[in-house]
């Protein structure tokens, strides 16, 4: 990809994305476990890459990712309630469904990036553990909003948003942050951010404006996690406070500290593995226990998932608080194949 | 005579009762070498803390390039040209020699607004430093979007931030060590990769902050053969810290000594040297017996 023109660099591999996965949506369109389950992955991956933006790269913490989505997932779902009856005219149905989900997510990314500043601009000049408590009593604040509010529903939440999401789109979203994500890194609004978690004393001495990175990392991190959660308000029949809980946020937090902080495929492989792995007890115990004892055992999965995050959580940090990839890359390992690995470029 | 890069005036920092610094004087022009030096505690570091904006002075004015700067963050002093390095090394760790060093060569040239021209615009007056903010903000913005669509405007500043770099590591003698990651590196090679990391913001007034601790007797003596070279190349004004006497008294040009967070004197390093007073402050701390150096009066 090195030899590419210039210009075509940028785009090209969005192009080429939307190429194999508009091939793919062909193929996969006709099996609907099978996208309901991707979707549940991508959505998770979404968050996870995102949040690293912010616990990884930059070095700071925060674990109130689920409120961000939150806010994406109202006011994308709220948005998309409003235009049910719309169409528009001229382009087959489908088409229009895709570009009306398309607005929805950049309205609710929109939403939950300036939600993700008005939060971090005072919260960012802080340091390390007060970021953690403001964004956590954010979450749960979110939450006590929507559950109070008639036109989010209150605690019963928005139902009837129409289920355009698409493997195509799910997944569209998820290349977008994971080249956004690895575009920063390369870059030196990245080498900032890097510099921020390893000693924000120094960057700052070294000119780096520390509090105006940070808050734009958490902005873009927040972003996505609104785009997160617009789609998942498209596949998930009803949307409540339920959904968007502390749980949801620590799952993530999970998931980027198990990959290992800074580490972009470790938070894509532990996202897929962590949602999977649940989804994979579910019906192995629905196989072998039969009807009755295994719909038991099943719903048992997810009572214990917590606790297993938890442990998780404990072994990691005793056996390798780095995480498994550490701050390595998948690609790394071969960086001609996946682009330009950050070590061949140098 | 050439203006002044750098000026301390009446410069006092308390902590609680402890007056680390007061009635700090400095004055450093383009081409000036000086020495702060002092027994342990005497408040050099705090000095250099005061002088980059780390702390806010009790008392009296920090001046960088003419402009107060007291109030003002690190980073915005840093960007008038005021560059340091820590005494207990502050490296990038995880990052390599070179991005350590890229870290801090930002880039000159903006999307829309240069650098200059944002500092203009700050300077005229306090009025359009709102419109020097937005310019500012416009500019990164822009930026973050370039980086995101790799343009080719992009591309050419990343190429040129990686020359820039190079070339710094090849001043500081690192170059073969560019891709090693910065905590790998020997004590020396740490010590000479913090003064390329503050070259690379571009300073007119570099501060070092005991450069030569930690290092061999044959490195110290190169590096003070390189801190002057570095002056006449980059045409800086240079204030070292250093604990080995010896070593400041063979480079620096006036130095000024601190002693309980007072100035006890100041002046050409033989007027310092046998001033009665820094004696008393060195023997106090039985220093100059543990450096192995002369003692009162005795000859150079
Ligand atoms: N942030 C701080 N809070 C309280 N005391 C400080 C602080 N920084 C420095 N000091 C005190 O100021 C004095 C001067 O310290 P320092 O400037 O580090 O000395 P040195 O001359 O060895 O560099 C010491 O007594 C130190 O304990
Ligand atoms: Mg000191």
């Amino acid at each position: 990809m090195a030899s590419l023109p210039a210009p075509l660099r940028g785009v090209f591999p969005v192009l080429l994305a939307l190429l194999l996965l508009g091939a793919l949506q062909v193929v996969v369109g006709q099996l609907p476990f099978f996208v309901y389950l991707s979707s549940v992955v991508g959505v998770n991956v979404i968050l996870a890459v995102s949040l690293n933006i912010v616990n990884g790269m930059t070095g700071q913490f925060s674990i109130g990712h689920a409120g961000f989505m939150a806010v994406g997932a109202y006011v994308g779902g709220k948005l998309a309630l409003e235009m049910k009856d719309l169409a528009i005219s001229g382009i087959p149905h489908g088409v229009s469904d895709q570009l009306q989900l398309l607005a929805s997510l950049a309205v609710g990314g929109a939403a939950a990036g300036v939600a993700g500043f008005l939060v971090g601009l005072p919260s960012l000049r802080l340091r390390g553990d007060y970021l953690a408590i403001v964004t956590l009593g954010f979450g749960e604040m979110i939450r006590v909003i929507v559950s109070n509010l008639e036109v989010f529903g209150r605690a019963l939440g928005l139902s009837g948003i129409p289920q355009t999401s698409s493997f195509m789109m799910i997944w569209m979203c998820v290349f977008v942050v994971v080249l956004v994500a690895r575009r920063i890194q390369d870059s030196a609004h990245g080498r900032s951010l890097l510099a921020i978690r390893e000693d924000e004393v120094a960057a700052e001495a070294m000119g780096v404006d520390t509090t105006a990175y940070k808050v734009r990392a958490f902005v873009i991190s927040s972003f996505f996690a609104g785009v997160a959660g617009a789609l998942f308000a498209h596949f998930v029949p009803i949307i409540n406070p339920g959904s968007f809980t502390f749980v949801k946020s620590i799952e993530v937090v999970t998931m980027v500290v198990a990959g290992g902080l800074g580490s972009i495929s470790g938070s894509i492989v532990a996202a897929v593995v962590l949602t999977l792995l649940p989804e994979v007890l579910r019906s192995l115990f629905l196989q072998v226990g039969g009807l009755e004892g295994g719909a038991a055992l099943a719903q048992k999965v997810d009572q214990i998932r917590m606790p297993v995050y938890g442990i998780l959580l404990v072994i990691l940090m005793l056996s390798r608080p780095q995480g498994v990839f550490g701050s390595r890359e998948l690609w790394d390992a071969f960086p001609r194949w996946w682009g330009r690995g950050r070590r061949a470029e140098e | 005579m050439s203006t002044s890069l750098l000026q301390a005036q009446g410069v006092a920092i308390h902590f609680g009762g402890l007056k680390a610094l007061s009635g700090f004087e400095l004055d450093i022009h383009q081409g000036d070498l000086k020495g702060l030096i002092g027994p342990n505690g005497a408040g050099k570091t705090t000095a250099f803390n005061v002088l980059t904006g780390v702390y806010l002075p009790t008392a009296g004015t920090v001046r960088v390039a003419g402009e107060v700067v007291n109030g003002l963050k690190p980073h915005q002093i840093n960007r008038l040209g005021l560059a340091r390095t820590f005494q207990n090394i502050r490296l990038f760790k995880t990052l390599t020699a070179l991005d350590n060093v890229r870290v801090a060569c930002l880039a000159d040239t903006y999307p829309f607004f240069s650098r200059a021209r944002i500092e203009a615009a700050r300077r005229r007056s306090s009025k359009r430093s709102g419109a020097a903010a937005a310019m500012a903000a416009l500019n990164n913005y822009v930026d973050w979007w370039r980086a995101m669509l790799l343009t080719p405007g992009f591309q050419r500043e990343e190429r040129a931030l990686t020359v820039k770099a190079d070339a710094l590591l090849d001043v500081m003698g690192l170059l073969p060590r560019r891709s090693e990651e910065a905590r790998n590196l020997p004590y020396g090679e740490q010590r000479r990769l913090e003064i390329a990391r503050a070259l690379a913001t571009g300073p007119r007034v570099l501060l070092l902050d005991e450069p030569a601790a930690g290092m061999n007797t044959r490195e110290k003596a190169d590096l003070m053969v390189l801190i002057r070279e570095l002056r006449t190349r980059f045409n800086l004004g240079i204030l070292v810290i250093e604990h080995d006497m010896k070593l400041v008294m063979g480079i620096c040009e006036e130095i000024t000594v601190l002693d309980y967070g007072e100035t006890i004197a100041r002046g050409n390093p033989e007027r310092v040297r046998t001033d009665p007073k820094v004696i008393e402050a060195y023997l106090g701390d039985s220093y100059l017996a543990a450096q192995g150096m002369s003692v009162p009066g005795g000859s150079p």
